[in-house]
């Protein structure tokens, strides 16, 4: 046997036939991709469509003005929402992940459990409750709350991902240099698990943002977000551009806190979470 | 060596250690508190609640006598309503096979192949913004007049035909859940190394047969787990029937719990319903979770 060195980049990377394959692979994925978003692109062709087949900016004037207050209304009551889910889930994930607890596991699971309870049934069961116990119907707060119960979880996953991933040493150092214990949290702590705590913030964000069927059980009568809003349109007055250029800006503002958050963090922080 | 510190003995330390332990779980418990609080009060209290009223007849509750407790509530379910069970479950498994047929392949592509997987992940964001503009988007789509309209028209097909069907309820749940099964699938499949499929190809398998016998076993939990989450969240659909369904054959279990409990206040039936639902998805979540990448918490 002759020995001719064959270096590594003397081969052929790919034969045709795989390279073939790769091209199907690749083919493939971007028909599903494109299956995937038809039906927001459709909706985004519609929501420029005015009489007479023209472009029409009046359907997005339009979404200021008439929609304007349910918008409002998505805003304000998300960002209570993640007020709340930050009060809650900050402490929670500090003391799963560094303090003692008999039965941590089930621990958790009895606080994620919300995750995997389907909204019709959060819905009702939360309508007979305040209907019936907590004389919440008219409040916005009772929106907010089911909210805040229902996404809460999402915001601790990815706390309790960073601060596991901290070491105690950070803290115990500032502690040795003579840091109280908030300029601790506040100087080293926070700033450390800010990644965390944001990709919490943004997936709360699109949920509750999002949401219509919690919010179509539990609205007082005075609230209608811009989910809900689009909902019974959609249901009952048959379909209009403005309607479709609603869901289209939610889409967006959506998709847009995705894409700063994946620009400002990357994809890493939302390992454990369930968009990756 | 250093002396002892006077007053430090040793049963005093070993005191001052299990004080500093007691300590610290009281402050362990003070901060779960809040969160303990909200999943108590908005979620186990009114699940107990749905099951004492699903003991109730109609809206008895309110009833002056006080409520009327029976299992006619039960029987009714397994009287009428069980085609809303079973359109239920029919629909979340026909989505769940859509998923795994397609997602499969999908995360195979993804995780060996792709290089911009974040430009694809940019993509599979947008069903998470909710299954409710999805439905809306294929709606629209399928209506009379719709963009699909002169297609459907050149095979002779009539557009309500396809708007208020089966296909495409089922079509429009499973591009609501297709990330979810890529995902899981996704993360098993980033743990097979390639090399066992190159020795599988040297040692003449065909790609199926590497497929059935190397990739498959593999990637079990994932595929598995896949399946449970997808069919999990699927179970709860609503929009997707209400919007894209027939009324009269896509009855899902969501829908006519709302239906009964908040336009009808039929409370003791709707309940009925929901612990039904709930008793289908913590079943299903629960196995779901043995099977996932394992619990975040050791």
């Amino acid at each position: 046997m002759s020995a001719i060195p064959v270096s590594a980049s003397d081969r052929r990377p790919a034969l045709p036939r795989r390279r073939l394959g790769d091209l199907a692979g690749h083919g493939y994925v971007w028909l599903v991709l494109i299956v995937f978003v038809l039906p927001f692109l459709t909706l985004l062709a519609y929501s420029v469509t005015g009489p007479g087949g023209t472009y029409a900016v009046q359907n997005f004037q339009y979404v200021l003005g008439s929609f304007g207050d349910n918008l409002w209304w998505s805003f304000r009551v998300s960002g209570l929402t993640l007020l709340i889910n930050l009060l809650v889930a900050l402490p929670a994930a500090y003391a799963i992940v560094r303090y003692p607890f008999p039965g941590k596991r089930l621990l958790y699971s009895i606080l994620t459990l919300p995750l995997y309870v389907p909204g019709a049934v959060i819905g009702i069961s939360l309508v007979l409750v305040y209907n019936f116990t907590y004389h919440l119907t008219t409040s916005v707060w009772g929106l907010v709350l089911a909210m805040a119960m229902g996404t809460f979880p999402l915001m601790l996953t990815p706390i309790v991902v960073a601060l596991k991933d901290l070491p105690v040493a950070f803290e115990e150092a500032a502690e040795c240099l003579g840091a109280t214990r908030l300029q601790t949290y506040w100087r080293v702590v926070f700033p450390l698990i800010g990644p965390g705590v944001s990709a919490g913030l943004m997936l709360c964000f699109i949920i509750v943002f999002n949401e219509y069927l919690v919010t179509l059980f539990v609205h007082p009568p005075s609230v209608t977000t811009a989910p809900l809003r689009v909902f019974n349109l959609v249901r009952t007055a048959g379909l209009a551009p403005t309607t479709a250029a609603l869901a289209v800006t939610m889409q967006l503002i959506s998709f847009a806190a995705i894409l700063l958050f994946f620009r400002v963090f990357g994809t890493r922080y939302l390992k454990g979470t369930y968009l990756i | 060596m250093t002396a002892e510190p006077v007053g430090l003995t040793l049963p005093g330390i070993a005191a001052e250690a299990r004080r500093r332990e007691r300590n610290r779980r009281l402050v362990g418990l003070g901060l779960i508190t809040p969160a303990a609080l909200l999943v108590l009060l908005f979620l186990y209290y009114p699940m107990a609640f749905i099951v004492q009223m699903s003991f109730t007849l109609g809206s008895s509750y309110l009833s002056p006598g006080g409520p009327e407790y029976s299992t006619a509530n039960y029987a009714a379910m397994f009287s009428r309503y069980l085609p809303n069970v079973l359109v239920t479950l029919q629909l979340a498994a026909l989505s769940t096979i859509v998923n795994l047929v397609f997602g499969f392949p999908f995360a195979y592509v993804l995780v060996r192949k792709i290089r911009y997987r974040d430009l694809v992940r940019a993509f599979m964001v947008f069903p998470m913004f909710g299954a409710l503009y999805i439905a809306f988007g294929m709606r629209f789509i399928l209506l009379p007049g719709g963009p699909a309209t002169p297609i459907l028209q050149a095979f002779g097909i009539s557009s309500t035909a396809v708007l208020y069907s089966l296909p495409s309820v089922v079509f429009a749940m499973s591009i609501f859940t297709f990330p979810f099964m890529v995902m899981n699938i996704g993360a098993a499949l980033s743990n097979v190394d390639p090399t066992l499929e190159e020795a599988a190809a040297c040692l003449g398998a065909r790609p199926m047969q590497t497929f059935r016998r190397i990739l498959l076993p593999l990637t079990r939990s994932g595929v598995i787990a896949g399946i449970l989450m997808v069919f999990g969240w699927n179970i709860g659909t609503f929009a997707e029937p209400v919007l894209l369904g027939s009324i009269n054959e896509q009855r899902a279990l969501a829908w006519t719990l709302y239906q009964r409990g908040v336009v009808q206040t039929d409370y003791g039936l709707s309940s009925t319903m929901s612990v039904v639902l709930l008793v289908i998805a913590l079943v299903v979540s629960y196995f779901s979770l043995r099977y996932s990448r394992g619990a975040l918490v050791e």
